[in-house]
């Protein structure tokens, strides 16, 4: 899958006025991967993807697809389509001229239209749509209509710029899930952008998390999870403990005052560390038999499990777990070796 | 019960509203086809007007000129208006704000300042006043209208749409034609409609820019409100039923294009068409100006050409069509409201070879020396005028400068049913008899009244001194406390005709209109004097073919063409044999067509200096405003 990169950004930077958006971005974009690129509001992240579907031209760096520059190429010249916040439909058109609008364009045989939208409509799940107004459609139906306008035309990449920004939480997740099906329905790259880390990690074959202009880490949604590459990385994606320590030597972490077995290896000798430990990942055990005790000083019933903090020597613990403790109850914790993620720090 | 009331009154109140807006144009419909010239007295049906309205080349021209240029100004505003309100929503902050506001200026402007500043600049520009230079001015007048309705469009549009469009493959024009201009449809159709109606309506500006005999609507009907003409009405029935049809289908078209968007077989079918109309369209009008534009210069410069500058209503417009066949030439005919709104046009450079003004206005101009002296020779009918014309002229002493056209004088009509014969004798001071107040028209003009009174009081009625005049004044305002007169322009014509009132002030040949009109009615002039008037063809300094402009001169006074001119007219001529051949014919008996004007007090109005001319007519603005 990873073979050939359909689209490649090399070191782009981006400034407007005397502020610098985008600071060096090298990102390589592989044929039908769902990529996410993944940061809080005004990290760049619709900027590349703005510079991406040619709304916007960088201000340093290069633009590749299949290997030319397109860094001149005026958008409706590019072999992209986007999916814009808010839906952007056209009001004055219905739900077929929406759809049909691009084909249209290239004064495609009606017939040949007609067959497509009533395909793409069929595929966002609006059949028998055709002749609503756009105006009277729910924000799900107006999303299903804005994808299959961008998709009709037959695009080698999909750049979605949170498109699913303005659902509710419910409509949301069905979306998701629908958007993936989508995806690997059409085979085309995707493009995605978002600042909800869930809807990244439900979605994406590949997330790329950044932050001020930077990308912060590449990866997987397993990698970027569970191996952190940085503190902010840590941070964003998902709910962690982040405690400063030192690496005495491989598969060896102090922090706490006490020694840790883990599997990081590659540090400098008594290197200054970060530490990441997924709340989940803490496990509880009698006092008794721990290296690290507390007291229950906060406890909230979050659904599936309850989320405690325990109050330490050192400081307090995030712990998820669905076993029930009282209030001020002393008790132990411990990590597995493999669920300790050591940072450098940065 | 109670109920009923309170839903009674704004039943009312909305019926009340209708009757006023409507009443008036129901009331022009319904005189439109009155078989007679009268506005009020309905006589019978008849098209006869539709008929004379459909037949007028004049008023023909006028409807084209208005409607293309209405056509053409709103287009054009419309194009020029919506790009600059698109292009403002994309500029910096100060400067949009500082544009918007520049573009009021426009629009609360009173008309006529920027009906004078468009003349001005386009006589210091040497355009040649006509069709361009109206159209010109309706596209600057119409622009700013369609920015302000555009804009608030622009502002609340989703400028994420244009992207939308430029990623699913359209270019930016494609954008701009395909987005853009559907997203802003309703504040262009706005901008559009009220281009169109600003521009057809248009009369200040429109007056003051054209020249070389183009004219509107507005132009025409202004001028031939001057007298009687039911022309007017017909061509405002049809105006309003075009208006109401316009309407009734933009209020149709939503729900026929609703029907029409069912189909999306259909509608592909359609859209096809429609691609290849726009092209057309937009080749037709272009063909359209062209036209017009080659066709207005092709036929100046292929023939000679006479610029004359009449009255309005004050020449059988047939007679023009046989002179220019007559003489292989064109004459381009233009028209004023009175004498000092010609003298307006003069100093603003528009240029004529023959104007008709009044006597004491050609005096004016001769002092100014605006004229060129008359050809005699080429007159070949100078001894058929009227000799008494032709001698002690004040305003114009040797006959160098005037060939005299029509000309009449000032008295008194009455309905023979009411007046005693015996209360003639008192002459113009019937006019404060109180036998007859409220009864009595006086004629609504600053120098006829002072005119009346002066003569009462046995001074000339060109004085300049001021006492006398303080003295007129006296009577003037006492005959307005006593008398209870209404002032009236030409609608006293009608309003004798109806037998309205027992007195009114009109001229001589209005006099024998309503006369033939109304056999109740008689005519005199008071022995104390009268205004004699002549109004007379003068050519001006601009006048590069003397010959020609003798030839129409000359033309008028052949007897034929006088007959004809006359009964289209209905002054007296200054031909001697038509002035008998009315005199003894159809007017034979009727006191009002050829009155006697030997009485040696009568005169000619005079040139008066500009101080006694501003001193009468502040006097004349207290009168009018006296309670």
């Amino acid at each position: 899958m990873k073979e050939h990169p359909i689209i490649e950004l090399k070191n782009i930077t981006k400034n407007f006025g005397d502020q610098q958006v985008l600071r060096g971005i090298d990102l390589n974009i592989y044929e039908n991967e769902f990529l996410t690129l993944l940061g809080p509001s005004g990290c760049g992240k619709t900027t590349i993807l703005r510079i991406i579907g040619g709304f916007e031209e960088a201000s340093d760096g290069q633009v590749l697809f299949n290997g030319d520059d397109i860094a001149k190429l005026p958008p409706y010249k590019r072999e992209v389509n986007t999916v814009f916040q808010k839906y952007a439909l056209f009001p004055f058109l219905n739900v077929y001229e929406n759809v049909a609008f691009g084909l249209h364009l290239k004064n495609v045989d009606e017939d040949v239209i007609i067959n497509k939208v009533d395909k793409m409509l069929t595929m966002v799940g609006l059949k028998g749509y055709e002749k609503r107004d756009v105006t009277s459609l729910s924000g799900g139906q107006q999303q299903r209509v804005a994808i299959a306008r961008a998709l009709i035309n037959e695009p080698k990449v999909l750049l979605l710029d949170e498109p699913l920004g303005a659902l509710d939480a419910k409509l949301r997740k069905d979306m998701q899930i629908e958007l993936k099906k989508i995806q690997k329905e059409v085979g085309i790259t995707f493009v995605f952008v978002t600042h909800d880390q869930e809807e990244a990690l439900t979605m994406s074959d590949t997330i790329v998390v950044m932050n001020d202009g930077i990308v912060q880490q590449i990866g997987s949604p397993i990698d970027i999870y569970n191996e952190p590459q940085n503190r902010f990385v840590a941070e964003f994606i998902g709910e962690s403990n982040i405690i400063e320590g030192t690496m005495i030597r491989d598969c060896l972490v102090k922090f706490d005052g006490i020694e840790w077995e883990c599997v990081d290896k590659g540090f400098r000798e008594n290197e200054e560390i970060e530490v990441v430990l997924r709340p989940e990942d803490m496990d509880v055990i009698p006092a008794t038999d721990a290296k690290l005790c507390g007291k229950i000083v906060s406890k909230v019933f979050m659904g599936v499990h309850y989320e405690y903090m325990v109050e330490t020597a050192n400081r307090q613990y995030k712990v998820h777990t669905t076993e029930n403790y009282e209030l001020g109850t002393e008790i132990g914790l411990t990590i597995d070796p493999y669920d300790i993620q050591v940072m450098h720090i940065g | 019960m109670r109920l009923k009331k309170i839903s009674l009154g704004p039943k009312l109140y909305i019926a009340v509203c209708f009757l006023f807006f409507y009443l008036p144009i129901a009331v022009t419909m319904f005189f439109s086809f009155n078989s007679s010239k009268s506005l009020t007295h309905f006589t019978g049906f008849s098209l006869h007007w539709y008929e004379k309205l459909l037949t007028d080349q004049n008023i023909l021209a006028a409807v084209y000129v208005s409607i293309s240029i209405a056509i053409f100004a709103t287009i054009i505003s419309t194009i020029l208006g919506t790009i600059t309100a698109i292009g403002l929503s994309k500029s910096r902050k100060v400067l949009k704000e500082w544009i918007l506001n520049v573009n009021n200026i426009p629009i609360m402007n009173p008309d006529i300042v920027t009906a004078i500043s468009l003349m001005i600049l386009f006589t210091s520009a040497r355009l040649e006043r006509g069709y361009i230079t109206m159209l010109l001015a309706h596209i600057a007048f119409c622009t700013p209208f369609v920015i302000t309705s555009v804009y608030p469009k622009v502002r609340s549009m989703d400028h994420n749409l244009a992207d939308v469009a430029m990623d699913l493959g359209a270019t930016p024009f494609q954008a701009l034609t395909k987005v853009i201009v559907p997203l802003l449809r309703p504040g262009i159709f706005a901008g559009m409609l009220l281009a169109f109606t600003m521009s057809l309506d248009d009369f200040v500006v429109s007056y003051f820019v054209t020249g070389n005999g183009v004219a509107n609507i507005s132009i025409i009907v202004y001028n031939m409100t001057k007298r009687i003409n039911p022309t007017i009405n017909a061509l405002s029935t049809l105006l309003i039923l075009a208006v109401v049809i316009v309407l009734v289908g933009v209020n149709l078209w939503p729900a026929i294009k609703a029907k029409r968007r069912g189909n999306p077989k259909y509608q592909a079918v359609t859209k096809r068409k429609s691609k290849k109309l726009v092209p057309i369209l937009a080749g037709i009008c272009i063909i359209a100006v062209g036209i017009t534009c080659v066709t207005q210069f092709s036929a100046i410069s292929s023939k000679q050409v006479l610029r004359v500058f009449n009255s309005g209503e004050y020449i059988d417009m047939d007679l023009i069509a046989q002179f220019e066949d007559e003489y292989d030439c064109q004459v381009v005919y233009e028209t004023f409201d009175s004498n000092e709104s010609m003298y307006t046009k003069l100093q603003s450079g528009a240029t004529y070879d023959i104007l008709v003004p009044s006597d004491y206005m050609i005096e004016r101009l001769i002092e100014e020396d605006y004229l060129k002296k008359i050809d005699w020779k080429q007159i070949t009918h100078k001894d058929d005028i009227i000799p008494s014309l032709m001698e002690n002229n004040e305003f114009d002493p040797k006959n160098e400068y005037t060939v005299p056209y029509y000309w009449g004088t000032v008295g008194i009509l009455y309905d023979t049913n009411v007046v005693d014969e015996e209360d003639l004798a008192q002459g113009w001071e019937i006019l404060r008899n109180p036998k007859y107040k409220g009864d009595l028209y006086m004629y609504d003009s600053e120098r006829d009244s002072f005119m009346i009174a002066l003569k009462t009081l046995g001074y000339s009625m060109n004085t300049t001194n001021k006492k006398e005049l303080l003295e007129a004044y006296d009577w003037l305002i006492q005959q307005r406390e006593t008398m209870d007169p209404v002032y009236v322009g030409d609608d006293v014509m009608d309003n004798m005709i109806s037998g309205n009132k027992a007195l009114a002030v009109v001229y001589s040949g209005d006099g024998t209109y309503v006369i033939d009109e109304n056999e109740d009615m008689s005519f005199f002039v008071p022995e104390q004097g009268s205004n004699v008037w002549t109004d007379g063809m003068v050519v001006t300094k601009d006048c590069n073919n003397m010959e020609l402009a003798c030839q129409f001169m000359d033309f008028f006074l052949d007897k034929e063409v006088a007959i004809q001119n006359t009964e289209y007219i209905g002054y007296d001529s200054a031909v001697q044999s038509v002035y008998d051949y009315y005199r003894e014919g159809d007017y034979a008996g009727n006191p009002g067509c050829g009155p006697d004007t030997s009485n040696p007090l009568n005169e000619v109005f005079r040139n008066q200096p500009q101080k006694i001319k501003a001193f009468t007519a502040n006097l004349w603005t207290k009168i009018k405003s006296h309670k």
